[in-house]
């Protein structure tokens, strides 16, 4: 069993970023505005008729650029013959031209770009620009694009519209559901969520004088980016360097290319001059990723005792017009597809289909949040069926550390599912929770559901999941600590300096942090997977291991010790304790050599060993060994008269191993439920023949504060005992949660199990005129 | 783009009078219309003229019929904090309340709502059933007309070119017992109504309705009314009976629009609905 008991660390201080933000302060790669910048923008001609027009499929015949470039401030206009390498991006496969040439596949995709001297020439240059398109037939379906016959994305290509099929199997699920006592099935739909980060995807590149490209960018992985453009581009990826400063939101999409390859290519083309290149929000919305909409088909049989005994579930994933990440989020999706729970035999069948949607990829939560909503409403359902209490039936069949999970992994890192469902358990907000249905005003229902959620960590078997940390001791006596993994915001730089901070001994000011920069920092990896703080940090730590014993061994041979027995890593010296001498940290990093005052150290995450013989046909990150673990709970209130829902209470009780700093625990878990709480409740993503209805904020709605309760964060003591001080990574779970949760309290107050997201006032209008009765428990 | 700020209504008609002129109240719909307009490389005025200069055009006084003159140029969170408004006008209280976001309604003024003459104007259902009407000026004078003359389609009133509206005059709804607004958007904030409801009622000493008056914003192409609803409530004390026939008599009627936020059919019911909501006042 993992220790349940670690010791507790000193009151977490202010995040590292808390202040430059509040302040404004914090340079952002939008805030990268170099004097005598020129301006890029893509022309996407596939949007051009707004909503009511354009097209997603098309065979490009020319693109007319006469008229665009006699504008006044129009210097080049670059189409897919400019590109000088194989004109291909993608993280695993290279399928997404950076300028479309022949065929446009979704409705953003672009076929030329402008570079201008100003926004304002930008923009009558883009206005300006003509394209012959023939449009094609498209297809707007998984299920109807795997049909004979259906319009082929990618013409020729082996395999068709299916980009991946695969299997995940444990036991003999077709068998064990024949037999089972008790069985519940379902169907489900999960539709696409937006990212809607504040930052959109922008940057700024320069071609130097010596033929490096350098850039600036808001992405999660800068060292992937050097060879997702030198690929495209020709160039070698390693003179390529790109910075990426603190990003104003990211949640996986800034995971692979936005805006580098089309900023890299203007750089070639700008004579050396800098060149910025920013999405406004409608491009974001339309030519950035979204999170895959998939359809679920479940089966759960459970003996009468509630002990769970087999699943099988089929998902079809909507991938839109490129692979990007389909198959790996769609990995996550068929290994949690069983959720959190011991069941001896599983089926899951995967299916991840090219359409001429949108382009789909990562986004916090990772396939997870497509299968959460529908587990937990089978388990639900099953809970009723069984007159038991859901929150018991649950508890039954967590998974525990050394259970064997649905895939077949042996769970040797911590797993404190339990823990979590009895905090939730004790909780007034669940113990009080039948007088508090009863007090329900006119018109007005109340529910109250819970959910338990897990996360996969890392980016699982076959793709190393490694960080290299970089440690300098300054001049000043200080420390710099050089990230390798960007911060969108979830707080991983705070927690690297915070780290830093501890095992060195040294007050929070004298730990500066140095922001991922491929040149100065080293390769560790994209921001993703609720990796950054656990791999860099382990990483980390070992850097300042290293860091303390080199700095005693020097101060040993200034002040004459022998070995470094009492000598101590002090604030801003190291101290022979026997003796009381000292040595200024600062004055030891005038004798040693830059060399000497760097200290790199690496980690690499655990995988499973003897890995299940199954889901063989995952090139990578099959399966997972580590996890976060949540229970929630929603207490919700639904108007009779409109079907609007109001979400009154929640709780978010998670387990993340230990807490290093519990602000940023708590920031994490909010976060995530109030992205949930988004996706379960309003964000309505909505396509017409593949063009996008909801092009904007106004009519793609996110919560606002007015729409979110306060959001109560506990966590379980725990302590994963392969991660830095025992954390675990909490960025995703908190996600998967609120829709499940929110589907619960809505069954309790309606009658009714809603299997299709968003739980829009209508669905949930039609529900109670369906059931107008309330219901009673 | 010229941006003049005018401080007198005959130098405000003379900038007006320059071909593609503007006028910029709050700005919280003509600047993301120019936005677009910009974008999608589409002609924008060459000057916008502001009203916020103009003192006549702002803030609350009592005209000598009782009623209260709404200088048009007044933004709405202006309008939100004042006595007046708040203790004689609680409908359109609610309704401004309920409007855009805080940064919205420190722009955004009333005048700029009737004038934008959206189907879902939030402040057009309750200045309906107070009975207000417009003050309009130009070089030309000044001239009155009912709020429901003005405003004549998605967009369309009947202002003339140089025309502005100087104020809306809403008499007070004190002798109304029954005052409700409801806002039904697709979220709590920032949200375009899907359907919203403003209702008065007059009830006599036994409680029984002898005047009513209901509106509905975005159900139709502009504020809806439904004289027939209306009559049903006459003489009835406001129970879920009564109203639940008045309902009934709004959905066969309504004949709302599908769109991105909502069908014809959910507006329809909630339309009726909405009524329902006065039993539990």
């Amino acid at each position: 069993m993992p220790k349940r008991h670690a010791p507790s660390l000193p009151p977490s201080p202010p995040r590292a970023d808390a202040l430059a933000k509040a302040l404004g302060a914090e340079r952002y790669a939008f805030d990268a505005r170099p004097e005598g910048c020129l301006w890029a923008g893509a022309f996407r001609p596939g949007a051009l008729f707004g909503p009511e027009g354009g097209m997603a499929h098309g065979r490009v015949r020319g693109v007319d650029t006469t008229a665009a470039l006699a504008v006044p401030g129009v210097l080049r206009v670059l189409t897919a013959a400019d590109v000088p390498g194989a004109n291909l991006q993608g993280i695993v496969h290279k399928d997404q031209p950076v300028l479309c040439g022949e065929v446009l596949r979704h409705a953003g995709d672009p076929v030329a770009l402008v570079l201008a001297e100003s926004p304002e020439a930008l923009r009558a240059g883009l206005a300006a620009l003509r394209a012959d398109i023939e449009p094609l037939p498209g297809v707007f379906d998984p299920e109807e694009a795997l049909k004979k016959g259906a319009p082929q994305v990618h013409a020729g290509r082996k395999g068709g519209n299916l980009l991946l099929g695969a299997v995940i199997e444990k036991g003999d699920a077709r068998a064990a559901l024949k037999s089972v006592p008790v069985l519940v099935r379902g169907e489900f739909s999960t539709p696409v969520q937006e990212h809607a980060f504040l930052e959109t995807p922008c940057g700024v590149a320069q071609l130097l004088p010596d033929g490096a490209l350098q850039m600036t960018v808001s992405t999660q992985s800068p060292f992937r980016d050097r060879f997702e453009i030198g690929h495209a581009l020709g160039l070698n990826p390693f003179k390529i360097r790109v910075r990426a400063p603190h990003l104003g939101g990211g949640f996986g999409g800034k995971d692979g290319a936005t805006v580098q390859c089309l900023l890299g290519l203007a750089a070639l083309k700008a004579g050396g001059r800098p060149v910025r290149m920013v999405w406004d929000r409608e491009e974001s919305i339309l030519a950035g990723y979204k999170r895959h909409a998939v359809r679920l088909r479940y089966a759960l049989g459970a003996e009468r005792d509630g002990t769970l005994v087999a699943l099988s579930c089929r998902v079809v994933f909507d991938t839109g017009a490129y692979a990007h990440l389909g198959s790996e989020v769609m990995e996550l999706s068929m290994e949690h597809a069983a959720g959190p729970y011991r069941i001896p035999h599983v089926r899951v069948v995967g299916r991840c289909v090219y359409t001429n949607n949108p382009i789909a990829g990562a986004f916090r939560g990772f396939g997870v949040a497509q299968v959460s909503p529908a587990f937990e409403s089978l388990m639900d359902e099953l809970a009723e069926k069984l007159g038991l209490d859901p929150l018991a039936l649950r508890r039954k069949n967590a998974l525990r550390h050394g259970d064997e999970n649905c895939s077949g992994v042996r769970l040797t890192g911590s797993a404190q599912l339990t823990d979590c469902l009895d905090a939730v358990a004790a909780h007034p907000l669940w113990t009080t929770r039948e007088a508090w249905r009863a007090g329900a005003p006119a018109f007005t229902r109340r529910g109250v559901g819970l959910a338990a959620v897990f996360n996969g960590m890392g980016y699982g078997r076959g793709l190393a999941d490694m960080a290299i940390a970089k440690l300098e001791l300054t001049e000043a006596g200080g420390f710099l600590v050089y990230n390798g993994v960007p911060d969108m915001g979830q707080g991983n730089s705070s927690a690297f300096a915070l780290l830093a901070s501890q095992e060195l001994n040294q007050p929070p000011s004298a730990i500066g942090l140095v922001q991922p920069d491929t040149e100065q920092c080293l390769p560790s990896g994209s921001s993703s997977a609720g990796r950054t703080t656990y791999t860099y940090g382990n990483a980390l730590l070992k850097a300042c291991a290293a860091m303390r014993v080199k700095l005693l061994s020097r101060a040993a041979m200034a002040l004459f010790c022998d070995n470094l027995e009492g000598m101590e890593l002090l604030p801003g010296m190291v101290r022979h304790r026997p003796t009381g001498k000292s040595l200024p940290l600062a004055a030891m990093a005038g004798f040693l050599s830059r060399d000497d005052r760097v200290c790199v150290a690496e980690a690499l995450m655990p995988v499973a060993q003897n890995p299940p013989d199954t889901g063989k046909s995952f090139f990578i990150g099959f399966p997972h060994l580590l996890f976060a673990y949540a229970a929630h709970l929603a207490r919700i209130e639904v108007d009779e008269l409109t079907g609007r829902v109001r979400v009154c209470d929640y709780l978010a009780v998670t387990d993340g191993g230990r807490v290093l700093h519990r602000q940023g625990f708590d920031q994490q878990a909010q976060g995530g439920v109030a992205q949930g709480l988004g996706y379960a409740l309003l964000e309505d993503f909505r396509l017409a023949e593949g063009r996008i209805l909801t092009g904007d904020l106004s009519t793609y709605l996110i919560p606002t504060a007015l729409d979110l309760p306060d959001i109560a964060s506990e966590a379980v003591e725990g302590c994963e005992e392969t991660g830095p001080h025992g954390l675990k990574g909490v960025g995703e779970v908190g996600l998967n949660g609120p829709a499940p949760a929110v589907g619960a309290a809505l069954y309790e107050a309606t009658g009714a199990r809603l299997r299709d997201l968003p739980f829009t006032p209508e669905r949930v209008l039609t529900a109670l005129r369906k059931k107008p009765r309330r219901r009673r428990t | 783009m010229n941006v003049l700020t005018p401080r007198e209504l005959p130098e405000l008609f003379a900038a007006l009078a320059a071909p593609g002129a503007r006028v910029l109240a709050g700005g919280t719909d003509l600047l993301v219309r120019l936005r677009a307009d910009l974008r999608q490389g589409r002609k924008v005025p060459s000057s916008l003229v502001r009203l916020d200069g103009l003192e006549e055009l702002c803030g609350v006084a009592r005209e000598p019929d009782g009623a209260l003159r709404l200088g048009a140029a007044t933004t709405h969170a202006g309008l939100l904090a004042h006595p007046l408004v708040r203790v004689e006008l609680p409908v359109l209280a609610a309704a401004l309340a309920d409007l855009g976001s805080p940064p919205i309604r420190n722009m955004g003024t009333l005048g700029g709502n009737l004038c934008t003459a959206s189907p879902a104007g939030d402040t057009l259902p309750p200045l309906m059933v107070l009975g207000a009407s417009v003050e309009l000026a130009s070089a030309a004078g000044v001239r009155r007309m009912a709020l429901a003359d003005f405003i004549t389609g998605p967009g369309r009133t009947r202002l003339a070119p140089g025309e502005i509206v100087t104020a809306v005059l809403a008499p007070s709804a004190r002798e109304f017992a029954v005052r409700h607004f409801e806002k039904v958007g697709r979220r709590s904030a920032l949200a375009v109504a899907v359907v919203s409801l403003a209702a008065l009622l007059r009830l006599d000493a036994r409680g029984k309705a002898v005047e009513a008056r209901l509106a509905w914003g975005s159900v139709g192409p502009t504020v809806w009314r439904c004289p027939e609803a209306e009559a049903a409530l006459l003489g009835q004390r406001p129970t879920l009976t009564a109203l639940k026939r008045a309902a009934a008599v709004v959905r066969a009627r309504v004949q709302p629009i599908d769109d991105l936020r909502a069908s014809a059919a959910y507006r329809s019911e909630v339309a009726g609905n909405l009524l329902l909501r006065l039993a539990a006042l």
